[in-house]
């Protein structure tokens, strides 16, 4: 399934004084099995975005078409556009309010009137790709870490079986060991489903090691998109927009800056580590 | 002289969980017996993962919590005394991880008088307080502004100056970050640096950034209620896998030069900057 935005704008208090424009001739296209990062800092327009893409606001100008089908045409299928692309709002853990970790996942589905096995079948499988053993499944989720009270929240939206998973920010508040195990779930889902996933994130670092495509947002426009490689290579662009490229790729630019030959588009650990091993040994052999 | 100390500090309550059948009650030790002292004008991280213990201790500075056993001393009022409260909560302020939940006013100078007029400071004094205040944290030229339209970093800055206006000797930041883009959590700690260095203020930072921590005079990691590292950045973050067994992390930078210490290049362990890095490595290849 492809998600196609279309030249959408959406102003926000129109004609009142408080009026905004949030987003501004945004045009993007989101193949089928992709897995985009949206970045931008605070009032750029990505949580504007996600909210279209789902339905919860309908865009002042311009279109959203889902497999070719403009998705706010017809408000009584809303219900079902939600089913297909499945939000996962910020601290999501906050929804959770049913006794057992099971029930709370299964409240999805069994609103969509599916028989009882069908239920059990996928929440068993939203958990089990969300990392969670069947030793949680009776527990309270208020019993849990908050890492796992966020892969609880996560696996409750990936029951409703959606094409799209949109995922805001779901690292926020968390201690690098959740940020892990959340990351590592996200990345497992996406290639055991092979469902299109859109993350969220301020963290460059994380979407460095995840994304295939990246779109920046900035004043309310698409301001770049391409591979980490291909954004990160504009450093001082991002910085100018508030946002940075990962630590371990300044260390790399500085170094080129001093004269030294190293490859450019370093942007994680693993590659920093075989790119300054063979620089350094390089020298040895001399 | 020691802001704060703590000696044999212990925390327990008792977890009530609601269960589909009744209740269930368990014992839980947050803190166990943590003892630790934090200079006047220190700038100190305490790290650790989520239900580590860590915004339980914090809470204790501020005596929103009193410990169940052990002494904690604030600016040296024993926090046990609940009639010392307000001496305590002007001593040390906090700032929390969302800012939404701290401001209260619908102008920025009247939510920064808030706390001075509570304490019953005269207007005068009140009104060079909040200019004083948000000049230190650089929103001066927001006063008039409402807070709910500005952006996470600025209203994090907005509950900083209210907790200034108090004139504390010492401010506790639970994870003051966390909610904030890159460009907000940059303002943020600068003005916090700022206020360590040129205000002398004694800073506890609460984080999970540990590129905020390696700013820090001095660590402190707790897991599971106990204290189990304490030292200067160097020190603690030169403990790759001691850290990473504690659910935490290393900068980029401190990691690289790890990995390729074990790789048999002869790199110093404790690289915490980027600045360090690129030393680092500049050295290595002079000398070759």
């Amino acid at each position: 399934m492809s998600i196609k935005i279309n030249h959408l704008t959406y102003i926000y208090n129109m004609g009142t004084i408080f009026e905004k424009k949030a987003l501004d001739d945004v045009t993007i296209e989101i193949q089928k099995g992709e897995f985009v990062g949206l970045i931008g800092h605070t009032g750029s327009g990505k949580s504007t975005l996600i909210q279209h893409l789902n339905g919860t606001i309908s865009p002042t100008m311009g279109e959203i078409l889902l497999d070719g089908e403009n998705i706010h045409k017809d408000k009584t299928k809303l219900k079902q556009v939600r089913q297909r692309i499945g939000l996962a709002f910020q601290y999501p853990e906050h929804q959770l309010f049913e006794m057992t970790v099971y029930k709370d996942v299964a409240f999805g589905p069994n609103n969509m009137k599916l028989s009882e096995e069908e239920v059990d079948k996928r929440v068993k499988e939203a958990l089990q790709t969300v990392g969670l053993p069947e030793t949680v499944y009776e527990k309270s989720p208020f019993e849990l870490s908050e890492g796992q009270k966020r892969r609880v929240a996560i696996a409750g939206v990936l029951a409703m079986n959606p094409e799209v998973l949109i995922l805001d920010e779901p690292t926020a508040g968390l201690d690098p060991k959740g940020r892990d195990e959340i990351l590592y779930a996200i990345k497992q889902l996406h290639k055991q489903r092979g469902i299109t996933v859109v993350l969220v994130s301020h963290s460059m670092e994380d979407v460095a090691k995840l994304v295939d495509r990246l779109i920046v947002m900035h004043r309310g426009k698409v301001a770049m998109t391409g591979t980490p490689r291909e954004v990160f290579a504009h450093a001082e662009q991002l910085e100018e927009m508030g946002l940075a490229i990962p630590q371990i790729s300044y260390v790399l630019r500085q170094l080129r800056k001093k004269g030294y030959c190293l490859p450019e588009d370093i942007y994680t650990v693993e590659e920093a580590v075989k790119a300054l091993y063979a620089f350094v040994k390089k020298g040895e052999e001399v | 002289m020691e802001m704060i100390k703590a000696q044999d500090l212990s925390y327990e309550y008792i977890r009530v969980t609601e269960l589909e059948q009744g209740t269930k009650e368990e014992k839980i030790l947050a803190l166990n017996h943590v003892n630790l002292e934090i200079e006047k004008g220190s700038f100190v991280a305490v790290l650790g993962h989520n239900g580590s213990g860590k915004s339980t201790f914090a809470k204790h500075i501020n005596a929103l919590v009193r410990p169940t056993d052990g002494v904690l001393w604030v600016n040296g009022y024993d926090t046990k005394h609940e009639e010392l409260i307000w001496e305590i909560r002007q001593s040390a302020g906090m700032v929390f991880q969302n800012p939404d939940n701290q401001l209260v006013a619908t102008v920025v100078e009247e939510d920064i008088a808030f706390g001075p007029e509570n304490m019953g400071v005269a207007p005068t004094e009140i009104r060079k307080r909040v200019d004083e205040a948000l000049k230190a944290v650089g929103m001066y030229e927001y006063k008039e502004h409402t807070p709910s339209k500005l952006s996470g970093g600025q209203k994090q800055r907005i509950a900083i100056a209210g907790v200034l206006a108090m004139k504390p000797k010492c401010i506790v930041f639970d994870e003051p970050t966390a909610m904030l883009d890159p460009m907000g959590r940059k303002d943020v700690m600068d003005t916090i640096l700022r206020l360590n260095r040129e205000e002398g203020m004694t800073i506890v930072l609460i984080t999970h950034y540990m590129d905020e921590a390696v700013l820090a005079d001095k660590v402190f990691v707790i897991d599971d209620g106990n204290m189990v590292l304490e030292g200067t950045p160097k020190e603690v973050f030169a403990q790759v896998e001691k850290l990473k067994s504690y659910g935490l992390d290393v900068p980029q930078v401190t990691e690289t030069a790890y990995e390729l210490k074990k790789l048999g290049i002869s790199i110093a362990e404790d690289i915490l900057t980027v600045e360090e890095m690129v030393g680092a490595i500049c050295q290595l290849k002079s000398t070759i």
